[in-house]
């Protein structure tokens, strides 16, 4: 069965996501990299706290960050927003979309907004689909509990088998299978050390190239 | 009729409150990101709504054509007997929703309602003379699921007790005992069928192609009254429970 790296190799690809891509050594390095590796085309473009829903639009962020292929990490701060996928995916000619969301949907401090959770989740991930791209979703890490967002593992769970549920057409890699609990140290129980996320880019960019290829015509 | 001209109807996504408050909390905190990068100077920024979503959507139950609009608001958006059915619209959870019912030779009838975090409302417009009358039905759904079809049955015939369909063709039973004025909502997998009304357990001549039911969609098939040639008492249509954007 062909896998997914023989899609991948040569091919336009692009990684849409929040804070976890945020800074230089963080996905926007470790995954981005990795998805050069195999031979990818990558643009990387992350907004801090930004939700599902947002990429539909621009709808400016605190923060955010941009890389095109082999070259830096651009940092945005007071300018920065998300930008509507679909162009993006157009100007890019994207065959793969990558999103990395999740913990922005978690509501870890209150009780899990499912009604909510599920429109941001469907909305993007049929946005992205209507464009003929193929399109991946990684869910969030364990963290650690605790921290400034009150993360804990039962949510990240129940997250996690949320996104698993409701993000096809969309393929859900759950990031919860590539790691344990606590086992990538965190700076405040959400966004992890640069070991942390060289760990968890190398595990995803993996589980993207062992992914079937879709069959496409 | 967009979702963002129903400002009458306090249209606001969940979730759009927290932007402006983050934005300033950044900027009176001087929480921006340094250029200089640090993985420990991150923004404190929300991961979710002060309360869940709340949808509300209108449906036209008579034979003809009705409309209806938001308070405040000029224009209105028709519901054909083609197109009875609107798209859930987000409001503000726990906020008085006002409209009116519009239905040609009948007096204009106020919509009011409040609708709670996580919930879908639906305020059909009945059959009848006078004033348009309303029926508002609520339910919570916990069975999202993308893999999965999602069908629900809204009884609206009074004379439909217990409202039940079967699958035309198969000894199956899609829902059962559904009182008038109350909704079931069930998952099945992806499939084409055809379904037959039953009343108080007894088959109505009353039959609906549903078409080709999608995974990961939300359908909603209706039991209304009817005054039919053929006799039929009861009429069924089938809407998509899309969300407007």
């Amino acid at each position: 069965m062909p896998l997914l790296s023989t899609l991948i190799a040569g091919a336009s690809v692009l990684v849409i996501g929040d804070s976890h891509l945020s800074k230089p050594d963080y996905l926007i390095k470790s995954l981005h990299d990795e998805l050069s590796r195999q031979g990818a085309l990558v643009h990387s473009l992350s907004a801090c706290g930004a939700v599902p829903s947002d990429w539909l639009g621009s709808v400016k962020m605190v923060c955010g960050a941009e890389r095109i292929g082999n070259g830096p990490v651009t940092l945005v701060l007071q300018n920065a927003s998300t930008r509507p996928v679909k162009p993006l995916i157009a100007a890019d000619k994207a065959k793969l979309v990558v999103v990395v969301m999740g913990d922005t949907i978690a509501n870890y401090k209150k009780e899990f907004a499912k009604a909510w959770a599920w429109q941001q989740v469907t909305s993007l991930s049929k946005e992205i689909v209507s464009s003929g791209a193929t399109c991946i979703w990684v869910g969030p890490p364990w963290g650690s509990e605790g921290g400034q967002y009150g993360k804990t593992y039962a949510r990240v769970q129940q997250l996690s088998n949320f996104l698993a549920a409701n993000v096809a057409p969309c393929i859900y890699i759950d990031s919860l299978k590539l790691g344990q609990p606590g086992g990538w140290i965190t700076v405040d129980g959400q966004h992890l050390n640069p070991a942390g996320y060289q760990a968890w880019g190398s595990a995803i960019a993996k589980a993207i190239a062992e992914l079937p290829a879709p069959n496409k015509p | 009729m967009p979702a963002s001209t129903l400002a009458g109807l306090a249209l606001l996504r969940s979730g759009e409150c927290q932007r402006p408050r983050l934005i300033l909390l950044a900027a009176l905190a001087g929480l921006l990101c340094p250029v200089a990068a640090s993985s420990a100077e991150i923004p404190l920024y929300p991961t979710g709504p002060s309360q869940d979503a709340a949808f509300v959507r209108f449906v036209n139950a008579q034979a003809g054509g009705l409309e209806f609009s938001a308070a405040g608001a000029n224009t209105r958006t028709k519901l054909s007997p083609e197109q009875p059915s609107s798209p859930f619209y987000t409001v503000d959870a726990n906020t008085r929703v006002k409209g009116r019912f519009h239905a040609g030779g009948q007096p204009a009838s106020d919509i009011g309602l409040t609708v709670k975090p996580g919930e879908f409302a639906t305020v059909v417009a009945l059959p009848g003379a006078g004033a348009v009358k309303q029926a508002i039905l609520r339910e919570q759904p916990d069975d999202f699921n993308a893999l999965k079809v999602s069908l629900a049955l809204y009884n609206i015939d009074p004379q439909c007790g217990n409202a039940g369909l079967n699958v035309v063709g198969r000894s199956a039973a899609l829902f059962e005992a559904v009182a008038a004025g109350s909704l079931q909502r069930r998952a099945l997998n992806p499939v084409s069928i055809s379904v037959q009304l039953l009343c108080n357990g007894k088959v109505m001549p009353t039959t609906l192609a549903l078409g080709a039911l999608q995974a990961g969609q939300r359908y909603s098939v209706f039991v209304v009254p009817a005054a039919s040639p053929t006799g039929a008492t009861q009429r069924l249509f089938i809407t998509s429970d899309s969300v407007a954007r």
